[in-house]
């Protein structure tokens, strides 16, 4: 039951923001971490002195620094395996009596090892993680027994949304940032993945120098303490994972799949910490995903997809350490998500030769804003912006100075971000039926 | 369940005089035992029918499974035919090495930790 008085005084507090009617008036917020470097390891630390913790270790390891294909992927699978101290099975067993989730997760840029558990096991995780990384032994019986079925299990899951993404960044920036996040059953990958071959890979991306700590909820002193003594044994550094710097192509990619369909229009976007707020304001117009419950939302994609049911879009600005890409990506029944398509290429001209109300501009800067400030914080998913951006050497966001970018943009500055965008060559990947699915020269894009 | 339930091995072990004294009689009783004139290793013997020792055989690399699966046909063949290996192929001493063993010891103390967590009582603290 909501209590009256709780009632009103929200009602009150609403009142005076309208009154203030100030997106700007958000108290100039600050940095949410500071970046320190405890024994050699970069640390990203928040505390707000919550009865639990999140720490996570952050490498520089995803797929895009992974010198054969599926080695990151067989790294991930491996996190929490065997080591020299303890078995997989206690390892599993321990963190559940003391209520802790443990996963393994990555990114194009980083694999991240996360620990969530309850403020007082600091001490444990922290050895656990820091035992993960540099004494796991990557034993033959588990990689066959273990180890490949998930692999297997969870290549032929991977949908054609994914697909699809996968396919845009590939044509985007061919190698490095091109590589799949997951590899499909159709990727020859059984080759190059083995034990020995994800244990030569750790052995470089699991060194000081490549990997940061990001703790949510863990006190300084904590960290202070404990990272020191556990994180002896992790080599300083190793023979470094190399990428070349991630260079926009563009082009068409066209899958057929009998698994779902899927178009992704992509444009190159912003990178981590670039300033490039017309991108950001750009992907909130755009939007796609409804902000509220029981309808279908007002952003340009959101139009489009009301007018052929049976297919959603979103717009996404993924953002890379060197480069970024801005995508709509469009997944349902292969008709609706061929009108779709033609309808957010018709959407985006729009703005490019007519811009837009001020009210959508309104919305799309305070869309953009929210979007900003999750990322900026190290809970959710800030975490792992937080670890990307400390093992790829960036400083924290400056929060202030993007906010007022944001801010700044104004309605001709996202119609000439627009037109050079549909100037520009595009990225377009189709998964599905082939037969419907659009070409991109059909779109009105140029790849 | 251990691959041998009662043994005095590692008492005699542990005792050097001990373990030179049953030296030679372990040598001879490996010689009479009979199965290094069929060119088989100690190893090959353990009984296959059980869980364990068939995951513990999956766990092989595939060189050592097959030279094994080798020596045991040419054993049953010359158990068929009534026969030993000429001389100079018998299993030598040195080549009588255990090869599937650490791996059994390594299942059989996985299942036990296993069993141990699975009847675990947690302590409260409070």
């Amino acid at each position: 039951m909501i209590c009256r008085a709780a009632l009103s005084r929200g009602s009150q507090l609403a009142i005076r923001r309208q009154g203030a009617r100030g997106f700007a008036a958000a108290a100039s917020p600050k940095a949410s971490y500071e970046p320190t470097t405890i024994a050699g390891v970069k640390v990203a630390a928040r505390d707000d002195n919550g009865p639990t913790t999140r720490l996570a270790i952050v490498a520089k390891a995803g797929t895009r620094y992974e010198p054969l294909p599926g080695l990151t992927v067989g790294l991930e699978e491996f996190a929490f395996k065997n080591t020299q101290k303890r078995s997989a099975l206690r390892i599993t067993r321990e963190s559940e009596l003391l209520g802790g989730q443990l996963t393994a997760y990555h990114t194009r840029e980083a694999l991240v090892l996360q620990a969530n558990f309850l403020r007082e096991d600091l001490p444990y995780f922290t050895e656990l993680l820091a035992e993960v990384v540099s004494q796991t032994r990557y034993t033959t019986h588990e990689f066959h027994e273990e180890v490949k079925d998930v692999i297997h299990l969870k290549q032929a899951k991977v949908g054609a949304s994914a697909v699809a993404l996968d396919a845009a960044h590939s044509v985007a920036f061919h190698s490095g940032l091109g590589a799949p996040v997951y590899p499909t059953p159709n990727t020859p990958v059984d080759s190059y993945l083995n034990e020995n071959a994800v244990a030569a890979f750790a052995e470089s991306a699991y060194t000081k120098a490549n990997i940061a700590i990001v703790a949510d909820g863990a006190s300084e002193a904590g960290l202070q303490k404990w990272i020191e003594p556990f994180f002896k044994a992790v080599p300083a550094s190793g023979s470094p994972l190399s990428s070349s710097a991630a260079k926009y192509h563009g082009g068409e990619a066209r899958i057929p799949s009998v698994t779902g369909n899927s178009v992704v229009i992509a444009f190159p976007g912003a990178a981590l910490g670039a300033s490039q707020p017309e991108t950001a304001v750009l992907t909130g117009l755009l939007g796609g995903e409804s902000n509220v419950k029981w309808s279908p939302g007002f952003s340009l994609l959101s139009q489009a997809t009301a007018a052929a049911p049976g297919a959603v879009a979103k717009a996404t600005n993924y953002a890379y350490s060197d480069a970024g890409l801005l995508t709509i990506e469009i997944s349902g029944q292969a008709s609706a998500v061929k009108k779709v398509a033609e309808e957010s290429v018709k959407a985006l001209k729009a703005v490019a030769e007519g811009g837009v109300s001020q009210e959508q501009l309104v919305k799309a800067i305070a869309k953009a804003k929210f979007t900003l400030l999750s990322g900026s914080e190290v809970s959710g998913v800030g975490l792992v912006h937080a670890g990307a951006n400390l093992i790829h050497g960036g400083s924290p966001l400056k929060v202030a100075e993007t906010l007022q970018a944001l801010e700044s943009v104004t309605g001709d500055k996202l119609k000439a971000a627009a037109k050079a965008l549909l100037e520009g060559k595009a990225s377009v990947a189709s998964v599905g039926d082939l037969h419907v699915l659009p070409f991109a020269e059909e779109l009105g894009l140029q790849v | 369940m251990p691959l041998i339930p009662y043994t005095l091995a590692p008492f005699i072990q542990a005792r050097p005089w001990l373990s030179k004294l049953f030296k030679p009689l372990a040598g001879w009783y490996h010689g009479a035992a009979g199965y290094r004139q069929m060119g088989l290793r100690a190893d090959d013997l353990i009984s296959e029918e059980n869980e364990t020792v068939l995951q513990a055989l999956r766990r092989l690399p595939p060189k050592e499974a097959y030279d094994r699966i080798y020596r045991i046909r040419r054993a049953t063949q010359l158990s068929l035919q009534q026969k030993i290996l000429p001389r100079a192929e018998w299993t030598k001493p040195e080549e009588d090495v255990p090869y599937l063993s650490p791996v059994l010891e390594q299942l059989d103390a996985e299942l036990k930790e296993r069993a141990a967590l699975d009847t675990l009582a947690p302590l409260k603290k409070h």
